[in-house]
């Protein structure tokens, strides 16, 4: 594959990509914040349903055709460690590394010095990845589920794919999506129009 | 329907389209999606302006060239222009901070919410490199291969922005 090639790739996959993070709003920082709140389950719905969507696509490639994973190894330490770290993170920029991108094509201002903050985090890290290896010391195995289980891989992802859309089926029904987009798209539920004005007014009297 | 000049889909609609994209990601790469490794090709690029070394910095020097590395690189510079396009296709256009920060931090101008984003976006990145992978390497791609460790880092991500948003005014 030439570089050229793939990056043309790339490009068509980005570009879809961003398209429907935008209409879904879950770049929103008002939807990332809400999730992490607890308020809001747009990104757990479109976080899911792609999980779900990758489960069954990667079933039949894989039980069918053979296609081979590409899987990451399992690190105790750092698995936990560093999601902890990318998780507090997360809350703080209200955009995962991804969605950052959506927000600056988006038109969100701050979000050009979280890709700047990113790219500085990401250039230390690559000066400190030996001492931080080192320090976890740790060889890992790339281990999935159904090996955990001993079952074929295609059963034992759409058995997770079932159980998934089962959640997300309770969960919609609980609080549907059409609320949690909010009434000006950034995901502030309630209104930011609405809650701003009662604001006002209730300061005034 | 789906309209491209609507102003929102539903998010399951989104989430399948997402991990359809596994099909040509697998298939022609021999790769699963993921963002954030994209980070350390376009910093080790910069960082060689200034360092001559980074060759010898052998985390950062793998990341600097190949078309799995480009590859992802042109993913996320085009999720920027897919935003954009779907912006501008329905109009959505937005304010220059999100209104949730003044409710949730009480920061609503541009100068006082760039300190934090950087901040944030270093953290993000240092945690994601750290755990080998962020919300789409290790949640959407790693998940959908039912990998454990995975698992693992998308349970701890969650915790960390759970105990983090937890401190904020609520949304």
């Amino acid at each position: 594959m030439s570089v050229l090639n793939a990056i043309l790739i790339g490009l068509a996959t980005g570009i879809v990509f961003g398209f429907v993070l935008e209409k879904s709003r879950v770049f929103e920082p008002g939807v990332i914040v809400g999730q992490m709140q607890l308020k809001n389950f747009l990104m757990l719905k479109v976080f899911l349903s792609a999980v779900i969507t990758g489960l069954i696509v990667l079933a039949v490639m894989n039980g069918m055709f053979g296609v081979k994973l590409s899987l990451k190894p399992l690190l105790y330490k750092a698995d936990m460690i560093g999601g902890l770290i990318l998780g507090i993170g997360i809350a703080l920029a209200g955009a995962c590394p991804g969605t950052t991108l959506a927000q600056i094509g988006a038109g969100y201002r701050d979000a050009i010095f979280t890709l700047v903050g990113g790219i500085a985090g990401a250039i230390t890290y690559g000066y400190f990845d030996v001492p931080i290896k080192a320090f976890f010391n740790e060889k890992g195995e790339k281990i999935g589920f159904d090996q955990l289980l001993g079952l074929p891989f295609w059963a034992t992802a759409i058995g997770l794919a079932v159980i998934l859309a089962g959640v997300l089926w309770a969960v919609e029904r609980w609080q549907s999506w059409t609320v949690e987009t909010g009434t000006d798209y950034d995901g502030l539920m309630g209104g930011t129009v609405q809650r701003d004005k009662t604001a006002a007014h209730l300061r005034k009297i | 329907m789906l309209n491209l000049t609507d102003k929102a889909w539903s998010p399951y609609v989104a989430g399948v389209i997402i991990g359809l994209l596994q099909i040509p990601t697998f298939l022609l790469m021999s790769t699963a999606l993921g963002a954030s490794s994209s980070f350390v090709t376009v910093g080790a690029h910069i960082a060689s302006l200034f360092d001559s070394q980074v060759s010898d910095v052998s985390y950062l020097a793998k990341h600097l060239w190949g078309a799995k590395n480009w590859w992802q690189v042109a993913v996320v510079g085009g999720i920027a222009v897919g935003a954009f396009l779907s912006m501008r296709l329905s109009g959505a256009r937005r304010q220059t901070i999100s209104p949730v920060w003044a409710r949730t931090i009480g920061t609503s101008t541009l100068s006082a919410r760039a300190p934090v984003a950087f901040l944030a976006g270093f953290i993000m990145l240092f945690g994601a490199r750290i755990a080998g992978g962020c919300t789409s390497g290790h949640g959407i791609s790693g998940m959908a291969q039912l990998s454990v460790g995975s698992t693992l880092a998308v349970a701890a991500m969650f915790a960390g922005g759970i105990l983090t948003a937890a401190l904020f005014r609520r949304a």
